[in-house]
């Protein structure tokens, strides 16, 4: 409840700060931390738009999953630990995103990245969240030991690691025509190699799936809303440096284009509800690289090419904006779903909800609407933006001096993947929903249950032993009287009430894009932003402005996928399976993610255990022997001093006159 | 002459005021009233708060004096050293105080004569020598800061240690503890009488008893005076000084328990009751320490190379390496936890010497590596005065059957029994250890720095070497404290007064591991200004500020000589930067 009273007092600093129309970077500095040399980072935060606009993000949606959660995690024993952590993880997402230096930033990055592994192991008695929680914490450290070397060599070449002193630098380098120093511009691979581990973009993604095991409104928070975002926040916020190497941001946005297009396809044959939605943010994660690396530079016209604009970076910051609603609210309306039927997650168990959970149902389908890009809700717009930005890319432009310029067409090819993606998004999301709420009223509750029931429902704790085999519920005849506890429920307004917020927002977020344009536009002042004397390029496409033939094209895309999803998933479900049936070496494919979690263990894991088991007999022949040696030497040492230790005080006067005369002739000996 | 009197006395005011608490102590113990005798740990601590009150006026007026140099204003002498000694000796013996209070109350004589219808018999009493001679020891302490002069140095140590033979004596009914004294005593006196020889030849070598300063109007020169000329004159100390040196050196390794002079201490410490054995782990320590850093200071005048520099580099390097190696492997051994902490407090000498070398560092180049030797020493002196303290407080805490716990057995599974000791006790060992973020790490970094400054690294790597050694033990300490079962008959004793000093030095431990910047600059600089040559302030003949840039009239014109004043020059400022209000 703590918590509850905190996040207000939080936003209402934000309020604060927004209504005093803070235009410019404006550093609080609270208290020096680390100060050795001229080495300095304090805890000072740096306060623009960008960091208001994250802040909103974390505390509103924060605020939000919150006061879901308190309804949702009642009766649970660990009640006072999850809040505990949770807010734990807000204060340290809220250091991240208003660090004002790369230390201050990095302790928020590894925060976060501790909350994330407590709260993935939550639930420490079951083994597989345990096993999670270590995977997440183990595949971030890769991560974030690219971004902590990004960090040395930032100070190394830089001599500082505030924003305030970084940025000029970075940006007079640019100026200056960019660098030739392969370490600097080693810098933003780095950096990047954090982000996409923390963002689970390829091929560090795999932690984020696993990490449902978690409680659901921490999925929601952490493993969509918030945390994993930080990685496109780091690069948007540190995008001057990105911007020194040729080819960093390409790299980034092929990076977020393939894990889109990856995680999609994984999406579309997965059957647990929150996996379905885990693959779907790393896909999206993927579209916000994608938006944040369609920034071009051209470092030999001293700074910006007249057909760069930072509008890929608008589109990311403004993706992640309008995903942190719609995915939050997907994932707590899954959460319902899962709180209602007893832990159970599997779409093949569950259908035709839409009767029991009325509330739930049309919430779900305002998210779904949402990410899948259906034209007029926040998902479309951002989306659009992003691919738009790509695109224009890739398109040949003129630049201000008139001179003919050719659009890289990677970028066209990369556009073209999140074209792809927008249809299979469209594809997975209103698979999920149909299956879910819509057709013949079937479902199985899982085994989960929560102590309130439990406390009505008496013995009704039982495993059900039916869950395996059916599709159908009351194969189970042992359930009997108790199955009125067993019906699935809406969920009460405690709950309902945040997805309403939520999902409004899901709406609305979609039309605050002059805000984001204007807090990135400042961020990113002097890098991705055409002075304002350059008009920017106009861009068409099929005789309209680009944008407008973008939100055509993304509208019929999610149109047709939606199409296809309620054809195989409501009307005629026996198809799907059908064409399943048909490609059965791809469904195997798909269903395994890839086998990708296999491929890690075979190339990666093993090895590194066997790798582990030398080295532990290594260390338990050699270092340990090594070890006892040195704890055995002392002793036996000791054991040959230890008579001069009688307690007879004659010998001590001997021994004392002996050392003194001993020293002496030391002395003399090593003066002659 | 009389003027120059009454400038020192007055500088000594807290001392003063400590002699006086302890007269009174001594008096009121006498009293027939039990009332009254119950008071005198009171009047102690009223003793040393009065006393830190003074310490703090003369900083303030050290203030103020600085504010005079602007103006040009004569500015009174001021012994920043003496004053950082003085306010730690002051607040740690407030800690110990704390951990000391009620010991006498434990002791067979006080029983049976305080107890319903006894009759009080002054013969028996030993509440009011008790207090007494706590204050006396910490007066010796506090002199030893402000020593300028060979004899004030040795009746000050003296002074620091005659008590604590007594105090250990009394401290507990056994006959252990009377061995433990009369041991104690006789070592002590060996060891007195060589560092008095040691003074001796340093008073044939140079003529004068002296410290610091420059030739006087009446031709008393001082030995930092003398080893400037002799440096100037291109010659080298002479042998005798060399010796006397050593000798001192070796004769005040008895009240730091370094070796070769570290015997008694086992046997001492264990004898003692607990919380004097605290009190004698850190107050002689500390005079000895700042005894030594006194010492050496005039001799950081003399260039490198200088046979007297090697010869003390030498013994300063033989004796922190044994004694470092000696405590370590020693406190392997020990099944008595407090045997275990006398031998670690014999390590912790080792590291303390450790930065002592470094004062030989590179002279040439100016009074920093000095200053940040002897800083260090001062700072570590601190640390590990905490960490012991904690350590020993919490054993003090415990009993069995009426006397302190001692085993690692009476430790087992005391996290069951007392979770805040067992806190205190990990804390406490982690500052031993050096582990951050307590104090004990800060002390260690700067010991380390010093003497890698100073090009020691051989010995920097035996000590990190040792302090690996010593981890085993420490956290043998801290895992019996936590991973054993409660064994035995052992119950913390309900003395809140003893319970808040382990828990104020635990506090302060972690406080100035996170925050103890301050303290190390203060350290530093109180060292920087004994580090360096002729301080004119400090004499009684006083120099006006304007006189203090240039080099002391009889100091031969010669570049060291310069140099060194043009060194001194911030610091020979009158005021030291000494924040005594800043200490823990």
């Amino acid at each position: 409840m703590l918590t509850l009273m905190a996040q207000p007092a939080v936003q209402a600093v934000n309020i604060d700060a927004i209504s005093g129309k803070l235009l410019s970077a404006h550093v609080v500095e609270c208290f020096d931390w680390i100060q050795v040399g001229n080495f300095t980072a304090g805890f000072t935060y740096w306060f623009d738009p960008l960091t208001i606009l994250m802040l909103c993000v974390v505390t509103g949606v924060g605020t939000l999953v919150v006061i879901y959660a308190a309804g949702y995690m009642k009766g649970d024993p660990g009640y006072a630990r999850f809040f505990a952590y949770v807010s734990l993880f807000i204060f340290a997402m809220t250091t991240l995103v208003m660090a004002d230096n790369l230390v201050l930033l990095y302790l928020g990055w590894e925060g976060v990245g501790l909350c994330s592994y407590l709260l993935i192991g939550y639930y420490y008695k079951k083994p597989t969240a345990v096993a999670a929680a270590k995977k997440a914490f183990i595949v971030n450290r890769i991560g974030d030991l690219g971004f902590a070397l990004g960090i040395f060599l930032t100070y190394y070449h830089f001599d500082t690691v505030r924003f305030g002193e970084l940025l000029p630098l970075w940006n007079a380098l640019l100026a200056g025509g960019g660098t030739e120093e392969w370490s600097i511009q080693l810098i933003p691979y780095l950096l990047m190699l954090g982000a996409f581990g923390k963002s689970a973009q390829l091929p560090l993604y795999v932690w984020l799936p696993d990490a449902m095991e978690g409680p659901t409104p921490v999925s929601a928070l952490i493993h969509a809303a918030t945390m994993v975002t930080a990685g496109v926040y780091m690069i948007v916020r540190l995008l001057p440096i990105f911007t020194l190497s040729p080819y960093a941001l390409p790299t980034v946005a092929t990076v977020g284009a393939l894990t889109a297009l990856f995680a999609a396809t994984i999406a579309l044959c997965q059957y647990d509800l929150k996996k379905v939605f885990a693959y779907s943010t790393i896909s999206q994660l993927g579209y916000m690289f994608l938006g944040v690396g369609a920034v071009s530079i051209a470092a030999d016209s001293g700074g910006i090419s007249g057909g760069a604009s930072g509008e890929g970076a608008v589109g990311g910051v403004f993706h992640l904006f309008t995903h942190a609603f719609f995915k939050a609210l997907l994932f707590l309306t899954a959460g319902s779903v899962m709180h209602a039927c007893a832990g159970q997650l599997d779409l093949r168990k569950l259908s035709g909800l839409r009767h029991k959970m009325p509330v739930t149902c049309w919430l779900m389908f305002v998210g779904c609407l949402a990410l899948a890009g259906v034209p007029f809700t926040a998902g479309f717009f951002s989306k659009d933006t992003v691919l738009a930005a790509t695109l224009a890319q890739g398109m040949p432009f003129t630049d201000a001096a008139g001179v003919q310029h050719a659009g890289n067409y990677w970028y066209v090819i990369l556009a073209l993947i999140g074209l792809l993606t927008a249809l299979l998004t469209a594809l997975y999301t209103f698979r999920l929903w149909f299956r879910v709420f819509l057709g013949p009223v079937e479902f199985t509750m899982g085994d989960e249950h929560h102590e309130e029931e439990e406390r009505h429902g008496g013995t009704e704790a039982r495993r059900h032993e039916g869950a395996e085999d059916g599709d159908t519920h009351g194969a189970d005849d042992a359930h009997g009287a108790n199955d009125a506890h067993h019906e699935p429920h809406e969920m009460p307004w405690l709950m309902n009430g945040p997805l309403v917020v939520l999902a409004v927002g899901a709406i609305v977020a979609g039309y605050m894009g002059g805000w984001i344009e204007s807090s990135v536009a400042h961020a990113t002042a002097g890098v991705a932003m055409p002075p304002s004397d350059v008009e920017p390029a106009h861009h068409t496409l099929f005789g309209m402005d680009l944008h407008v033939a973008m939100m055509v094209i993304s509208g019929i895309v999610a149109g047709v996928g939606i199409m296809l999803a309620s054809w195989f998933h409501w009307f005629d479900r026996d198809s799907a399976s059908a064409l399943a049936g048909s490609w059965p070496r791809t469904v195997l494919i798909l269903r395994h993610k890839y086998f990708v979690d296999e491929l890690y263990d075979a190339i990666i894991v093993r090895p590194l255990r066997m790798l582990g088991n030398v080295f532990f007999q290594v260390d338990r022949l050699i270092i340990d022997g090594l070890v006892m040696f040195i704890g055995v030497v002392p002793r036996w040492i000791g054991l040959s001093v230890r008579p001069t230790q009688r307690g007879v005080l004659q010998g001590y006067g001997l021994g004392m006159v002996t050392g003194v005369a001993a020293i002496a002739i030391l002395v003399w000996l090593a003066l002659t | 002459m009389t003027g120059e009197m009454a400038d020192k006395v007055a500088g000594l005011a807290p001392e003063m005021v400590m002699l006086t608490g302890a007269c009174a102590c001594l008096l009121i113990g006498l009293s027939r009233s039990v009332a009254a005798r119950r008071a005198t740990p009171w009047l102690a601590g009223l003793t040393l708060a009065v006393a830190g009150m003074f310490v703090l006026i003369d900083y303030g007026a050290s203030r103020a004096a600085e504010a005079d140099v602007v103006t040009g204003v004569e500015a009174g002498p001021i012994n920043a050293l003496a004053m950082y000694v003085k306010g730690a000796a002051i607040v740690i013996g407030l800690l110990l105080l704390l951990v000391a209070a009620t010991t006498p109350d434990a002791l067979r004589a006080t029983r049976d004569t305080e107890g319903h219808g006894k009759r009080f018999d002054p013969s028996l009493s030993v509440r009011g020598e008790f207090y007494a001679f706590f204050l006396f020891s910490l007066t010796g302490v506090m002199l030893v800061g402000a020593a300028e002069d060979l004899a004030w140095l040795f009746l000050a140590i003296e002074l620091t240690s005659l008590p604590t033979y007594v105090m250990i004596a009394i401290s507990r009914d056994k006959l252990q503890a009377h061995e433990s004294a009369v041991k104690y005593f006789f070592l002590g006196a060996m060891a007195a009488a060589m560092f008095l020889f040691g003074f001796t030849l340093l008073y044939g070598a140079t003529g004068t008893t002296r410290l610091f300063g420059p030739t006087m109007g009446d031709g008393v020169t001082s030995i930092q005076q003398y080893l400037i000329d002799v440096s100037a004159g291109g010659g080298s100390a002479p042998l005798l000084f060399t010796a006397g040196m050593v000798l001192s050196i070796i004769g005040l390794a008895f009240k730091i328990a370094a070796v070769p002079m570290h015997f008694y201490a086992a046997d001492v410490y264990e004898g003692a009751a607990t919380p004097v054995t605290a009190f004698l782990a850190f107050v002689p320590k500390a005079a000895g320490f700042v005894a030594l850093v006194l010492l050496l200071a005039p001799v950081t005048v003399l260039k490198t190379g200088d046979p007297a520099v090697e010869a003390l580099t030498w013994t300063l390097w033989i004796i922190a390496a044994l004694t470092m190696t000696v405590g370590n492997v020693l406190g392997l051994l020990q099944n008595s936890v407090k045997r275990m902490l006398a031998y670690s407090s014999i390590a912790h000498s080792g590291y303390m010497v450790v930065a002592l070398v470094a004062f030989a560092g590179p002279t040439g180049e100016g009074t920093e590596s000095m200053a940040s030797a002897f800083g260090a020493v001062l700072f570590y002196l601190v640390a590990y005065g905490l960490g012991n303290l904690g350590a020993f407080a919490v054993l003090a805490c415990l009993q069995r059957r009426g006397e302190d716990a001692q085993t690692f057995d009476d430790l087992a599974g005391l996290v069951k029994r007392a979770p805040g000791l067992a806190a205190i006790m990990l804390i406490s060992v982690l500052s031993l250890i050096g582990l951050p973020p307590t104090v004990g790490f800060l002390g260690k970094v700067y010991m380390s720095s010093a003497a890698i400054d100073a090009g020691c690294v051989g010995l920097v790597v035996i000590a990190l070497l040792n302090s690996a050694i010593s981890a085993v033990y420490y956290l043998r300490l801290a895992s019996v404290c936590f991973f054993r079962e409660p064994t035995g008959d052992v119950t913390p004793t309900p003395d809140a007064a003893r319970r808040s000093g382990a828990a104020i030095a635990a506090a302060a431990a972690v406080a100035l591991g996170v925050v103890g910047g301050p303290l190390v600059t203060i350290s530093g600089d109180v060292a920087a200004e004994r580090a360096v040559a002729p301080r004119s302030t400090s004499q009684p003949n006083l120099v006006k500020p304007d006189d203090v840039d240039d080099a002391p009239p009889d100091a031969p014109d010669d570049t060291k000589t310069v140099d060194v004043n043009g060194e001194a020059q911030p610091v020979s400022n009158p005021v030291g930067d000494a924040g005594v209000d800043q200490l823990p």
